[in-house]
């Protein structure tokens, strides 16, 4: 019994010793900039997660957790651009040349972010928003008005309540979801990853899922207003709703291409794949 | 001198006007040095393949017509010098032409960080060929790049190379079957967008 109380207190002992030199490893450093309305904010990570979300007040504040000594911060300000780059020194890997980085900034900022491993996440903000990573995870919420343009390799890609936006996706294997997603475009463009939207198609707006070998998913709500073009040149196209014919040179072929309107036809909704399979869905 | 300064005079330096600050900064920062060697690597390399270099006449073809519409150049001019692959442009051809041109000069902009300086080049050397299906030689030295600056990442650059490839032949095809269908044009676009992002993604330098 003693000898293993004796094992227990030097474990916790060389966990307190490895967290110490763990942490003491690790630099914390804060950097504020006061702005005008409509700011820009840059950040290029090479790896390590960037969080930017709005706050109240004139200020973006930019707080970063250096892994090591390996990576240090470059930061400026000219006129009412913000940019703050990590820069690798020799040795660096993706753990000792990790930064993460949390920046809150004001609503009307517009934001581009860029991590090769991320995540990315972004939230409450009206601003345009740029977010680029490779295998970066990409968590968008809440964010209305602005441009949000993404582009990823293989990293997910998730949007959720995104309110008229001009909405530009790339990504070349990533899995793209939108949840309550809408807006005078709405664009996604994959090439193995797959495509699943889930809202109403808003009113008078332009959404375009387009994928090579992804499948695409789109839930609607009977209500949705809708003209519809969908295509798989070798998957199986799926359609839940009754479809009003409509005039176009789109040649409909049962199982694997159709056209048509629901409701007023507000929105027009494209989704188009080649070997992935297509699904609008009555939700 | 910072490595932004550095940077900033980074042309004037691959053009041999080199300051003496400069060859300070150098010999104390590793990441600029190593850009250097990298460029010294891309420089040389770039050298024994410009003779196997040739474009493709698509890609001049599509650059001529993204050209034409721009009114930079007159139409027929080079008529008789292209090969008409696509179509003439009309209706929504318009609105795809301008990216495929855009992935000219992606290709050539890679050339050009190959080369160091478009002044360094000389005449014989001409942009990269545009292949798609399989691994073409501008792929091949991309990635080469990649498992210099950033091996973690070669093979998610590789699988998604081979597939946007993939992606683009498949496009082309469905064009070739069918010219006047618009959604094979915008799927064909869409690929060829894929292909630039990834490119484009992999020249940043702001990412590693």
């Amino acid at each position: 019994m003693k000898q293993h109380s004796k094992r227990a207190a030097k474990l916790v002992l060389v966990v307190v010793i490895a967290g110490a030199v763990y942490g003491a490893a690790q630099t914390r450093k804060e950097f504020r900039y006061t702005v005008s309305p409509k700011s820009t904010v840059y950040v290029a990570n090479q790896y390590g997660p960037i969080s930017a979300k709005s706050a109240p007040g004139n200020q973006v504040v930019v707080t970063v957790v250096l892994r090591s000594d390996k990576v240090e911060v470059e930061q400026s300000q000219r006129g009412n651009r913000v940019e703050i780059r990590s820069h690798l020194l020799t040795g660096a890997d993706v753990d000792s040349g990790q930064a993460d980085y949390e920046i809150t900034l004001p609503s009307d900022a517009n934001v581009t972010l860029q991590s090769s491993t991320g995540p990315l996440h972004v939230e409450k903000l009206n601003g345009d928003v740029t977010l680029e990573g490779a295998t970066a995870e990409v968590d968008v919420r809440d964010l209305s008005g602005g441009h949000v343009h993404i582009k990823t390799l293989n990293g997910p890609v998730t949007l959720t309540n995104v309110r008229d936006g001009h909405v530009e996706i790339t990504s070349v294997s990533g899995d793209v979801v939108l949840n309550g997603v809408e807006g005078p475009l709405v664009q996604v463009n994959s090439t193995s990853g797959k495509i699943h939207y889930d809202g109403n198609f808003g009113f008078g707006g332009q959404y375009s899922l387009t994928s090579h070998t992804g499948d695409i998913e789109a839930l609607a709500p009977p209500y949705a207003s809708i003209d519809v073009t969908a295509r798989s040149v070798r998957g199986q196209v799926e359609n839940d709703f009754p479809l009003e014919p409509k005039h176009s040179s789109f040649v409909a072929k049962a199982g694997s291409a159709f056209a048509g309107t629901v409701g007023k036809a507000a929105s027009s909704v494209k989704l188009l794949s080649f070997s992935g399979k297509i699904h609008l869905k009555k939700r | 001198m910072n490595c932004a300064e550095f940077q900033d005079d980074l042309p004037q330096w691959l053009e041999g006007d080199r300051k003496v600050e400069s060859e300070a900064h150098l010999r104390t920062c590793p990441a600029c040095h190593e850009l250097i060697a990298d460029f010294d690597f891309i420089r040389r390399a770039a050298g024994q393949l410009q003779e196997s270099a040739e474009p493709s006449p698509r890609v001049w073809n599509s650059i001529a017509i993204a050209l034409r519409q721009e009114g930079l150049i007159r139409d027929g001019e080079r008529e008789s010098a292209t090969v008409t692959v696509f179509p003439r442009p009309r209706g929504r051809w318009l609105n795809w032409l301008a990216p495929i041109a855009a992935l000219g000069l992606i290709a050539f902009s890679l050339w050009t960080y190959q080369n160091g300086s478009p002044e360094s080049a000389g005449q014989s050397a001409l942009p990269p060929k545009v292949q798609t299906a399989s691994m073409s030689l501008e792929d091949r030295q991309l990635l080469d790049m990649i498992s210099a600056r950033m091996p973690s990442l070669r093979q998610t650059y590789e699988s998604d190379l081979q597939d946007v490839n993939a992606y683009i032949q498949d496009a082309e095809q469905s064009v070739h079957s069918n010219p006047n269908d618009e959604e094979a044009q915008e799927s064909l676009m869409q690929a060829y967008e894929q292909r630039a992002m990834l490119y484009e993604m992999a020249l940043n330098r702001s990412l590693p």
